[in-house]
């Protein structure tokens, strides 16, 4: 089993790498590299989200900060991009420590909504002080090589997932992020230190959402509060999450591919009915959150556990899931 | 600067009328179902609307139709719980955030049925209420009492005495105190679960629906509004402490009080940056909201 | 189930690289839009895509572009920014390399012009954009991108100085702009203006973008200046005049910008949008001659009437007026559809050189300074709503009424 899935990660993993040899057209590269960029945020957001099970709807604050980090430092300090690009990260991760000591000691909706508050108002401060560029943003000096930024954004996000795999999968720190998800006291007379823990499961999705946004601002050239420190990445990582599956690594990497493969197509093969595709994508999350709660990987995972070893729990975490999927229509009349 | 202080504060406890009218059904909402709605600046969008279409076809002042609206938005959240209620109910671990996506998702797809059907201009919808304002002289200084702002803040306070006797002094409002409380217990004690949340929800969308014309009076409509109320809206929630009717009120007049001071006595392009840092200190200072009420 | 993945993996990988390959030979101009569709700016972008579709229509209505005695019709190709830059430049690359269009008619916004221009400017592809009036853009000195909407610092001192002509004159202004680019950049026009004008500007102020500002004008109304100028958006202009009557402050004169010139405006406030001055560039009425397309601007204003239910802004005029500087350069170098990296490169040179009338006025685009490939063909105009309709009241050559002036109290109307 593992072996064939290991298997399978390093095909995919080698047709990655070599694909810009065979595809040169600079599109494709482009929405593959964004592509890519989606997947690296919505496992990055996981970490914190899934298995530590706190919802952090400011997640697009570490994005938009890497982002000016690199846009501030090339364009006003004059650092060569290489340099500039770790402190990008770097600059996430401190304001995730910071802002991680008073905010992670809140749960459950109120979390949610002072993650959102605080995003919202580091928008706001880049709205109002000089060194931003303020509501006009900031431009970055145009270097517009499709294979470079595809090259460094699937390189980032492969060690990203490479590293996270090895810390939630393989390594004991998995776990106790979700001892701390399922039962955060229970976690701490287990001898646990829930507080510790979240902060390093915090500063682990700040850092590599800080870096994809340095890239970003480099690949894009131009960036302004509305679109790096906006709604739009805390927005779409909970959708692609919640969609793919919470809790796992390939979750949220299916759906990111699915769902920014559902708005590519169409926005650019179907771009006369925009609207509809609201309307269609709203739906498409409505519906998806009734009908399969676990997200796409998790109901896969789970219908392929029950059908070959019935006897046999799936995962621990959702025995308890499945009971209350069945409990529920009954509940319900 | 000090003699325009009693309009500051006037001009906060109008904007704070507004606010409780968003607020108010909302914290309801979340009381009872534990449901964080995101839709629910699309729903005050869809009585704009409503509002403005009913005033365009019939020239009849909006006021009248609010009745109807709630009605109509009444039967459509009536219809929708269900639904809210099996996604909220029917899954493992994180519910919360299962309503959360669950009501995002609905937002976007009513942004765009509403950018298709309403068109993406912005407008008003004019009232009898529109013209004219009192103008008090109290010690000599001028305080300006827009009329229709007023007529806001009766609105917001009338919902807020209604929903408070149908919650206080009702079998109805006994058993949503209950379901609040303790869900498996009020269901033992005979309180039907289902139809209750149906009715609170019900309530709620009529309510912000209704708001929704008010607000097409006072401030403008448009297809994309639904978002910025939804902010207001969380914002003061939260600071009453979510689920806490009785605190909403108040947190909607400090937010409006805030804003006004702001943009009256300090630089006004700082105003949302002192909302949101103001939201999340006291958010980490007394996360149960101002009275620490919250659920 | 993991081969399940697998297969939707490349079922994906399919539908990207199984993208038709256009030929290069055409006997149609394949041109690009690239505008706001969808998002926060979906307004200007509409209002954007109809003044491009309304120049393709009238072309094509006219059998295409003539270029060397054969008439070639024009094909437009959309592709939505989203509001956002980064879509906006995948908008250019997908145009540029998957539609392999002629030249690109540009966004609405500046902050995506501005991730646009790079891309366009990479692949040699000309583009015009009717819309985007940010003097950053110019300031970047894209060699690529050209804009037919003079830059609001280019047109805002007009009506300024309009209104200090008027008697008795002004003293005070309140100058209040809205937390955007585009409209931060309006307020600065006008406290530039202002201070050139030896106004005394009582109040200057940024306010966050969508917020209901009556605390703020309540204060701006016990300062009691003259004149009070507003740089917004749409529905914030809706909000504005709203708020101002709701106090009960009524200024000698309020001055925003062309949004006013909209006809949904004047729709939406009814009689509170009387007597408001506003910036623009062209109005329906605007005494303008041409012989390409519309003989003036009313003619424009007639089809664009038919067209939309609505005479069209400035915004609109702007766009279809990129459609003529377009085929205007075209037909003067004889290009033919499936333009190759030396054709578009003449192409560049001869929009520099443009400078022909059009419905819209003078599109003449500068080659150098501060406004580089912006439009400063045109004269601003300060324009007034008289009795539902937009009227030029200066400067004096064109004007077509005598402002009124002081304003008419709320109250009165």
């Amino acid at each position: 089993m593992k072996n064939r899935g290991a298997t399978i990660l390093a095909i995919i993993g080698a047709a990655l790498l070599i694909l810009p040899l065979v595809v040169h057209d600079t599109f494709v590269l482009r929405v593959l590299t964004e592509g890519v960029m989606w997947i690296g945020l919505a496992i990055a957001f996981d970490v914190i989200a899934g298995y530590t099970g706190y919802l952090n709807f400011g997640h697009g604050a570490f994005f938009g900060i890497g982002a000016y980090t690199i846009g501030i430092l090339m364009m006003q300090a004059n650092l060569p991009f290489w340099a500039a690009l770790p402190l990008g990260g770097v600059a996430a991760a401190i304001v995730a420590l910071i802002a991680g000591i008073p905010t992670l000691r809140l749960k459950g909706a109120y979390f949610a909504i002072a993650t959102w508050a605080l995003s919202r108002a580091i928008q706001q401060l880049a709205l109002n002080v000089e060194f931003t560029g303020g509501p006009d943003g900031m431009r970055l000096e145009a270097f517009l090589n499709p294979q470079f930024f595809y090259y460094l954004m699937l390189i980032t996000v492969g060690a990203t997932f490479a590293i996270l795999w090895y810390l939630l999968e393989r390594a004991p720190f998995g776990l106790k992020l979700k001892a701390i998800r399922e039962d955060e006291e229970g976690a701490k007379a287990l001898g646990l230190n829930p507080t510790k823990l979240k902060m390093q499961s915090f500063i682990l999705s700040a850092l590599p959402t800080g870096i994809l946004g340095g890239i970003y601002a480099y690949w894009i050239t131009f960036i302004d509060p509305s679109s790096t420190l906006g709604d739009l990445v805390s927005d779409q990582a909970v959708v692609m999450v919640v969609f793919g599956g919470m809790g796992t690594l390939f979750g949220p990497a299916l759906g990111a591919i699915l769902i920014f493969a559902f708005k590519t197509i169409f926005w650019a093969y179907l771009s006369d009915f925009q609207l509809l595709y609201l309307i269609i994508l709203g739906a498409l999350i409505a519906i998806s959150v009734i009908f399969i709660p676990n997200g796409l990987w998790g109901t896969m995972v789970k219908r392929k556990a029950g059908a070959t070893r019935p006897e046999q729990k799936a995962e621990p975490a959702s025995e308890p899931a499945a009971l209350s999927a069945v409990a529920a229509p009954e509940e319900g009349n | 600067m000090m003699e325009l202080l009693p309009q500051a504060l006037t001009d906060g406890i109008l904007l704070g009328g507004i606010y409780i009218t968003i607020a108010i059904a909302f914290s309801l909402t979340y009381g009872v179902m534990h449901v964080i709605d995101f839709a629910v600046g699309e729903w005050i969008m869809f009585g704009a609307f409503t509002g403005y279409y009913l005033n365009k076809w019939t020239g009849l002042d909006p006021f009248l139709f609010l009745p109807v609206i709630f009605v109509l938005y009444f039967g459509v959240g009536y219809v929708i719980q269900p639904v809210i209620h099996r996604v909220l109910s029917g899954t493992k671990g994180n519910p919360f955030l299962m309503g959360l996506v669950f009501t995002f998702g609905l937002a976007i797809m009513f942004r765009g049925l509403a950018l298709t059907a309403f068109g993406f201009y912005s407008n008003s919808i004019p009232s009898a209420f529109s013209e004219g304002s009192f103008d008090l002289e109290p010690l000599g200084l001028t305080v300006t009492i827009p009329t229709v702002r007023l007529v806001g803040l009766c609105y917001a306070l009338a919902i807020t005495l209604i929903l408070h006797y149908l919650l206080k002094k009702t079998n109805f409002g006994l058993g949503v105190r209950a379901l609040a409380q303790h869900k498996d217990a009020a269901g033992l004690m005979g309180v039907n679960s289902k139809r209750t949340g149906s009715y609170v929800y019900g309530i709620y969308v009529g309510i912000s629906a209704m708001t929704g014309v008010l607000l097409g009076c006072i401030l403008s409509i448009g297809a994309q509004m639904g978002n910025e109320y939804t902010i207001f809206a969380f914002f003061v929630v939260v600071l009453a402490g979510m689920g806490y009717l009785a605190g909403v009120p108040w947190a909607a007049l400090l937010l409006g009080l805030v804003q006004s001071i702001f943009m009256i006595y300090f630089n006004p392009s700082h105003t949302l940056l002192a909302v949101f840092a103001i939201l999340y200190i006291i958010l980490l200072i007394s996360p149960r909201g101002l009275f620490g009420k919250g659920v | 189930m993991k081969f399940g993945f697998v297969r939707v993996l490349l079922l994906i990988a399919a539908l990207f690289v199984a993208i038709p390959v256009h030929a290069e030979q055409r006997n149609f101009f394949k041109i690009g839009v690239i505008t706001e569709l969808s998002g926060d700016l979906v307004t200007g972008g509409n209002i954007t895509k109809r003044g491009y579709d309304l120049w393709a229509q009238e072309v094509n209505a006219k059998g295409g572009i003539v270029i060397q005695g054969k008439k070639y019709p024009v094909k437009l190709v959309y592709a939505d920014a989203q509001s956002n830059p980064a879509a906006g430049a995948a908008a250019a690359e997908r145009l540029i390399t998957q539609e392999k269009v002629d030249f690109i008619l540009g966004p609405y916004s500046s902050g995506v012009t501005l991730a646009v221009a790079p891309v366009v400017d990479k692949y040699k592809i000309p583009m015009i954009t009717g819309s985007a009036e940010s003097p950053l853009i110019w300031k970047n000195k894209f060699k690529y991108t050209f804009g037919t909407i003079p830059p609001i610092n280019f047109t805002g001192a007009t009506s300024i100085k309009t209104l200090t002509e008027m008697k008795p004159a002004p003293k005070t202004i309140a100058i209040i702009g809205s937390n955007d680019a585009f409209s931060k950049a309006t307020a600065e026009a006008y406290k530039t203006a202002a201070e050139k004008a030896k106004l005394k500007i009582v109040k200057f102020s940024i306010v966050p973008s969508g917020q209901d500002m009556t605390p703020l004008l309540s204060a701006v109304r016990s300062m009691k200046p003259d004149v009070i100028a507003f740089g917004g958006h749409d529905e914030e202009h809706v909000k504005f005049v709203k708020a101002l009557k709701q106090i009960g402050y009524t200024p000698k004169a309020l001055l925003m910008h062309c949004g006013i010139t909209d006809k949904a405006f004047i729709d939406a406030v009814g009689k509170d949008g009387e007597q408001i001055f506003g910036t623009t560039c062209w109005t329906g009425t605007a005494k303008t001659k041409s012989n390409v397309l519309w003989p003036n601007a009313a003619a424009y204003a007639a089809a664009s009437q038919k067209a939309f239910n609505n005479p069209g802004d400035y915004t609109q005029g702007g766009c279809s007026a990129a459609g003529i500087a377009f085929q205007t350069a075209l037909q003067k170098i004889g290009a033919k559809p499936g333009m190759d990296e030396a054709m578009r490169t003449k192409l560049i040179a001869a929009l520099e050189q443009i400078d022909v009338q059009t419905f819209y006025g003078r599109v003449k685009f500068a080659t150098s300074g501060e406004f580089y490939h912006a439009n400063v063909g045109l004269d601003p105009l300060t324009v007034q709503i008289q009795g539902g309709h937009v009227k030029t009241v200066g400067p004096k050559a064109s004007v077509e009424a005598p402002a009124i002036y002081p304003m008419k109290d709320w109250k009165s109307r």
